[in-house]
């Protein structure tokens, strides 16, 4: 059975910036009775403490409110080489962002299979907002596009 | 001939900080200014909550150290509500602070530290043979074959030839403050792997007495685990003694590894006795042994040192009105009776006001307020907390493994005891420290099981839970030595709800700005004095910086949409 790790990423406490631990937390609680190889993390902003995570895996789902905000708003997907450059971003511990632990995998020769990657242009930043109106309505598409995508990866 | 320098964000750390330092005609560091350049709000967002909420709120302010903001969030509101934790719970909050300091120790050193002194280039030119032979000669670690370092270097050729240099990226390689020879600089890279590998298992304590990782589950009132050596949905023998097997690695790793590496880098500068700084360092203390409240029952001692006199140890009081406080003269906040006057946590404010250029600007302006970090000082000194400060304290106070492990380290090094006040004092004192917390994984282990053979499995006290229990006003500190330093959180409840919410964090210690009277801030006094081989590449500025171990994501938050890889210098 493939090993699945669902990542949510993105500081909670600054409106928009939550849309990726959202988004997991959602799809968890739809993905009631998928094996148990699929694991849901609620990933922060965590991270060289994510490694293992990403390293561990067969194939790796990722959400994160990462699309530059100027973008249409609208579910962005992207699949393993087609991933953008401005994954470049830096999250944190300490300034790593996908993009270095990805190098960092591919250092250890354990980058995962397949890897998705759904995102969202953010609306409003503001610290203690919540998910504002115009991503939250983006969210439920995001949530289903997700769950096609898990299930692809199980039959696949 | 350069006169001012602007390095701005400093790389490899949490946050935002901007530093600008004035230069003489020798390219010597005459003045400096630290600036956190991005605002944090957390006490605004807990103002309203329920009380027992706020460690979930407040271990999101950072990326590192969530677990350390959670233990100091939980034990304000104990504090405050006059809770007493059972005994497994001091042990396993213990135990997790312990996990999280060595881990994290371990990550600064390798990943955001060690390329200050480390050449990544410089190893490709390394004979494999050679630095077999060194490896092999400072520690019995296994893997120290010259096959084993060929096929590293190779690896790490095919990764420079790709142009993605990735976590290698941004480096000064080939500057000329770097001093260690090829084979050690190899050495020393493919043991910045091996720690990224090995840190992942560190943690996983975390998961099993947090529930989950990486944002482990804390309580007020105790932890939300569930011991029961018999049954296999709790934490049982079989749990246990996985956690045994980690923390056993651990200690190998720390002595085989990261004590010899420290020692064979620190060989080759200890010419550079720079960054040294205030002299002046805080402790709040932490692993308590008894009860939260009891001081004296402290690992990790509390106290305070001024003007490097370890022959006085001063006592230190968080809830004294006078002690701790802030001040907002150079920061962009207002207090609504003056800026200058310093504010216990207790009658803390956050009130913003940026009054600082418009950006795109060039330089702040550093005779006014220049930074979004308020200024912390003890009885009106600037101090310095974190590994330096309490090394210190507990050599002052004659602990014997701290007093063993300094001797050692400065004789192998064959220095005085003045070095110890310097940028790699402070990198060597966390390295010191790492391994005394790697012991402190076993020593609370060891009394965790002692407690659950004696049959106590509790774990939580919910006698005060229910807030119809609870006063209707109350005051409460917590505190903990987080990896960086002294962490206080200060809380006011009132009608079951947070009144007040004061977070005071190490890095606001280390890296604030001048205070009313002139005084500069740690950062700002250990970057005086230091010559810079090339303004250019401010790779001193860095390495110093870096020992403090900046994390300015809870002292501001960073949100940066197209991740400022390219660190700006400007000189003028």
């Amino acid at each position: 059975m493939k090993k699945i790790n669902v990542i949510g990423l993105g500081n909670i406490l600054f409106g928009d910036e939550g849309f990726g631990v959202e988004a997991v937390k959602r799809l968890e609680k739809e993905c009631v009775g998928f094996p148990d190889t699929v694991q849901f993390i609620d990933g922060g902003t965590q991270g060289i403490y994510l490694l293992d995570y990403i390293e561990s895996v067969d194939a790796l789902l990722i959400y994160d409110a990462i699309i530059p905000s100027e973008f249409d708003r609208q579910v962005y997907i992207y699949r393993n080489d087609e991933l953008p450059a401005f994954i470049h971003r830096k999250m944190s511990s300490h300034q790593m962002g996908l993009s270095e632990l990805l190098s960092v995998a591919r250092l250890h020769a354990k980058v995962p299979d397949d890897i998705v990657l759904i995102g969202v242009p953010p609306k409003n930043l503001e610290l203690g907002s919540g998910i504002s109106p115009v991503v939250e309505k983006l969210l439920r598409e995001a949530v289903d596009k997700g769950k096609q995508i898990l299930t692809a990866f199980l039959n696949g | 001939m350069a006169e001012k320098i602007v390095v701005d964000p400093i790389p490899r750390i949490e946050g935002h900080l901007r530093i600008e330092a004035k230069l003489d005609e020798n390219n010597v560091i005459e003045d400096a200014f630290s600036s956190g350049t991005m605002w944090r709000g957390i006490e605004i967002i807990l103002k309203g909550r329920d009380p027992r909420d706020a460690w979930a709120f407040a271990e999101r302010i950072c990326g590192v150290c969530t677990t350390v903001h959670a233990l100091a969030s939980v034990r304000c509101v104990e504090d405050a509500l006059g809770i007493e934790v059972p005994l497994n719970a001091r042990i396993i909050r213990n135990l997790m602070n312990a996990t999280q300091q060595t881990q994290d120790h371990l990550v600064h050193f390798y990943h955001l530290h060690a390329l200050d002194w480390v050449d990544v280039v410089s190893a490709l030119k390394a004979d494999p043979k050679e630095a077999s032979r060194i490896a092999q000669s400072i520690s019995p670690w296994p893997k120290s074959s010259p096959g084993y370092f060929k096929e590293l270097q190779q690896k790490l050729v095919g990764f420079v030839e790709s142009g993605q240099l990735g976590i290698f990226s941004n480096g000064y390689w080939g500057h000329s403050a770097y001093k260690l020879p090829p084979e050690v600089n190899l050495i020393a890279v493919a043991h910045y792997l091996e720690a990224l590998d090995f840190q992942k298992e560190i943690v996983k304590i975390h998961t099993v007495f947090g529930g989950k990782n990486p944002h482990p589950n804390y309580l007020v009132g105790g932890m939300a685990c569930a011991i029961d050596p018999n049954r296999n949905t709790a934490i049982n023998i079989e749990v246990l003694s996985m956690v045994k097997k980690i923390i056993d690695e651990t200690i190998t790793f720390i002595e085989q590894v990261y004590i010899p590496d420290l020692i064979a880098i620190a060989g080759f500068y200890k010419g550079w006795l720079y960054g040294g700084g205030l002299g002046n360092y805080l402790c709040y203390g932490d692993f308590p042994e008894n009860s939260i409240d009891d001081a004296s029952s402290l690992l990790w001692p509390r106290g305070a040192i001024l003007n490097k006199d370890l022959s006085t140890i001063h006592d230190v009081d968080p809830l004294d009105l006078n002690q701790v406080t802030e001040e907002v003269s150079h920061s962009w906040y207002t207090y609504s009776n003056g800026d200058d006057k310093g504010l216990h946590p207790w009658e803390g404010e956050t009130n913003p006001k940026y009054t600082g250029p418009k950006p795109p600007f060039e330089f702040l302006d550093t005779d006014k307020k220049y930074s979004w970090l308020k200024t912390p000082r003890w009885k009106n000194n600037p101090m310095e907390v974190g590994p330096l400060a309490r090394v210190l304290l507990a050599y002052a106070k004659g602990d014997a493994m701290i007093k063993d492990t300094v001797d050692m380290v400065l004789g192998r090094l064959n220095v005085g005891a003045d070095a110890l006040y310097s940028t790699l004092g402070r990198t060597a004192a966390r390295g010191i420290e790492c391994l005394q917390t790697a012991g402190f994984m076993k020593h609370f282990y060891e009394q965790l099981i002692d407690n659950v053979k004696a049959g106590d499995y509790r774990t939580a006290n919910t006698e005060l839970w229910d807030p119809s229990r609870w006063p209707k006003e109350a005051k409460g500190f917590g505190y903990t030595e987080a990896p960086r330093g002294a962490l206080g959180h200060w809380i006011h409840i009132k009608d079951g709800k947070i009144e007040d919410y004061q977070i005071v964090v190490p890095s606001t210690w280390n890296a604030s700005p001048r205070d009313a009277s002139g005084a500069v801030g740690a950062y700002e006094s250990a970057l005086k004095g230091t010559p810079m081989a090339d303004p250019e590449k401010p790779l001193e500025i860095l390495r110093t910086v870096h020992s403090f171990d900046p994390c300015l994501a809870c002292a501001s938050h960073v949100f940066d949409m197209n991740g400022n890889e390219i660190i700006k210098v400007t000189i003028v």
